[in-house]
């Protein structure tokens, strides 16, 4: 089979156009997705195919959410477009205390299906309030289904299995990734929302990741080369629920574990699946865990020191190796390296 | 109306003997707007409230058993006990929810008109919400948005003059005019009295004609008269100016509706035998209520997702 190479950005809008075409009660609703470009380029035609299903709106972030709330509560299953997560807390009543807590508040049988993307993360010169992921806080509300795409191939099949879905699910698009290229069948495609991957296999220590923090780990076991023979790589894949039973099956395995984070540390992922591991009795750990993450400082926006901000490939091959006991590496990354999306075509 | 007054009478008295463990928000002296606007609307048309819905439910056809039981926390509840009081739903009869989160229920209330205008089902779809949540500023992007839109929805702000015990001048400035800023997003507006039964359903008809008819969306007030206090049957005094005890008595909706009543040609002993048959009603379904099973422990983990 010929491979098909398309952007992450890409596989979001044909997963969108894919579904549209089959299900007539998917809608899209965010401010801009009417534009050639709108949404990082992963809405634009969809009005032109779709009209009177692509809406631009107001920038009324809590009364297109709730808006779309109510419509998913009697029936429709809209796809909600935030462009950058602190936006998307303007809605925060809608997201985290109205569609999560619906269908439990009565009793059951009332669904409330849609989608709320949500892009995240890291981005160059974006600064403190542009930037934040706040995984902690969408992967601790009840309700809500989280799941984070961590590349083209995933982002195409969640979003599908979002949107064949009956309840809330937030999608939290690293915005990081939008570059990205994978190889990513044309056809209509699910991957399970509530299950991790696992990239690589490998038996001497197992690495969980997700989002950019994901494809540094990829970069990072290709810098080690031979090194990275022993490494099982995890794509966490979903915040919640988190799939502990793959996790604690691959560190029964492995018997060490390093978390990689791409948020600040405190009460992060990595915090969460550790403690859950340090829990089974069944697990014997060989080392401590360990875990990456940015600082517990605000992304700040000069390069001059952001270049500390975010784990680095070689920081999490570092990671690893220090893990495995074997002498670290010293390797300069370049500017783009460190400060640009990457455009880098994944296996 | 007499219906939902003699449930939050009875309820307010189960609540007093300490029955019931549900945040209860009692509309007694509002009846009039939940029957008078429920009474200008199908069946198909949607209705969605707040905190102080039992009326809302009740007036747009509710079964009175599934909300005793629920407030009361019982398994036969229309939420099984996972929701109480402030938690109503019905959609058998098109109630579509109610959440206490106050100006919330404006834009997933405009979502339910959403659907039905994305469906072209000629359905218009109702939020009720009070004068404290409609100082919330998601109501007025969500005005926007319906206006925007064109949506077949019906705003109705249920005045009672207090958010919790704080007057409306204590929140808004000596100026301040609803009518011109619903006006001023090119939404039509009417002011009732929300006392009385005849003038909110004469008002709430021209806005649900002009709804439904594709004119966008429209916002009734209805100045009323909350008689208890907030979220408790006491009946403090000390915050009220305006409605004041005798002035609550002299407006009290239900006296002026029973009065009309009685006025068109039905004789007293009609309209007791009404009373008595829904007293008899409301008993009935308390009964049932108490005789209801609590819902078992392994429902606490159910119902997350669907």
């Amino acid at each position: 089979m010929s491979e098909r190479i398309i952007k992450f950005t890409e596989a979001i809008k044909e997963a969108t156009d894919q579904v549209m075409e089959k299900d007539a009660s998917v809608f899209v609703v965010g401010l801009g997705v009417t534009y050639k470009n709108g949404a990082d380029g992963t809405t634009g035609g969809l009005k032109e195919k779709y009209p009177g299903r692509v809406f631009d709106v107001p920038v009324s972030e809590a009364a297109f959410t709730g808006m779309a709330v109510g419509a998913a509560i009697n029936g429709l299953h809209p796809i909600v477009h935030h462009g950058r997560v602190e936006f998307a807390l303007f809605a925060a009543d809608q997201i985290f205390t109205q569609a999560s807590k619906w269908n439990y508040m009565f009793g059951g049988n009332n669904p409330v299906p849609i989608v709320f993307r949500i892009a995240v993360g890291r981005q160059w010169g974006n600064g403190p309030q542009h930037t934040q992921a706040l995984y902690s806080l969408f992967g601790n509300t009840l309700g809500l289904k989280v799941v984070i795409p961590s590349t083209p191939r995933m982002a195409k099949g969640l979003l599908i299995a979002a949107l064949q879905d009956k309840n809330p699910v937030v999608f939290l698009e690293p915005r990081w990734l939008y570059a990205t290229k994978q190889d990513v069948p044309e056809k209509i495609y699910s991957v399970p929302l509530d299950k991790a991957h696992v990239v690589r296999e490998g038996d001497a220590v197992t690495v969980v990741a997700y989002g950019d923090g994901l494809v540094a780990s990829i970069e990072a076991c290709e810098i080690l080369g031979e090194d990275a023979s022993g490494v099982e790589l995890i794509d966490l894949v979903s915040l919640n629920p988190i799939d502990h039973e793959t996790i604690a099956r691959s560190v029964a395995k492995t018997g060490r574990i390093i978390c990689i984070d791409t948020t600040n540390n405190a009460f992060n992922v990595g915090s969460e699946v550790i403690s859950k591991v340090a829990q089974n009795t069944s697990i014997k750990l060989k080392n401590n865990p360990a875990s990456l993450s940015c600082p517990n400082v605000p992304c700040p926006t000069s390069t001059a020191l952001t270049e500390f901000y975010y784990p680095t490939k070689v920081d999490v091959a570092n990671a690893i190796l220090g893990l495995l006991g074997k002498s670290l590496i010293k390797k300069e990354l370049s500017f783009e390296e460190l400060h640009l999306a990457p455009s880098i075509v994944i296996k | 109306m007499f219906l939902i007054r003699t449930v939050e009478q009875e309820i307010a008295a189960l609540y007093m003997k300490n029955k019931i463990m549900s945040f209860v928000h009692f509309c007694v002296g509002q009846e009039a707007v939940a029957v008078g606007v429920c009474d200008a609307l199908k069946n198909e048309d949607k209705v969605m409230g707040n905190h102080r819905s039992h009326g809302h439910y009740l007036a747009k056809g509710g079964d009175l058993k599934k909300l005793m039981c629920e407030i009361l926390g019982k398994e036969n509840g229309f939420a099984g006990g996972n929701g109480g009081s402030m938690h109503m739903i019905d959609k058998s009869v098109n109630f579509a929810g109610s959440t206490p989160i106050l100006g919330s229920i404006t834009p997933v209330a405009c979502g339910a008109a959403f659907e039905q205008k994305y469906n072209n089902n000629g359905g218009i779809s109702v939020g009720f919400i009070g004068d404290g949540a409609s100082e919330e500023g998601v109501v007025y992007e969500t005005l926007n948005l319906a206006a925007l839109l064109k949506l077949p929805f019906l705003l109705v702000i249920e005045n009672n003059l207090h958010a919790v015990n704080t007057r409306l001048h204590e929140r808004r400035g000596e100026n301040h005019n609803i009518e011109k800023i619903v006006a001023g997003f090119g939404v039509k507006y009417l002011r009732a009295d929300g006392n009385d039964y005849q003038d909110v359903l004469a008002k709430a008809k021209t806005l649900v004609e002009d709804v439904r008819n594709g004119k966008g969306p429209a916002v009734l007030e209805c100045i009323t008269y909350r008689h208890m206090a907030h979220s408790a049957p006491i009946f403090d005094e000390n915050y009220r100016e305006e409605d004041v005890l005798e002035k609550r008595l002299e407006e009290d909706s239900l006296k002026k509706l029973r009065g009309q009543v009685a006025e068109s040609g039905v004789s007293e002993e009609k309209l007791s035998t009404i009373e008595k048959e829904l007293h008899g009603e409301v008993s009935g379904s308390i009964q049932f209520a108490l005789d209801s099973m609590f819902p078992p422990k392994e429902n606490l983990y159910k119902n997350l997702y669907v």
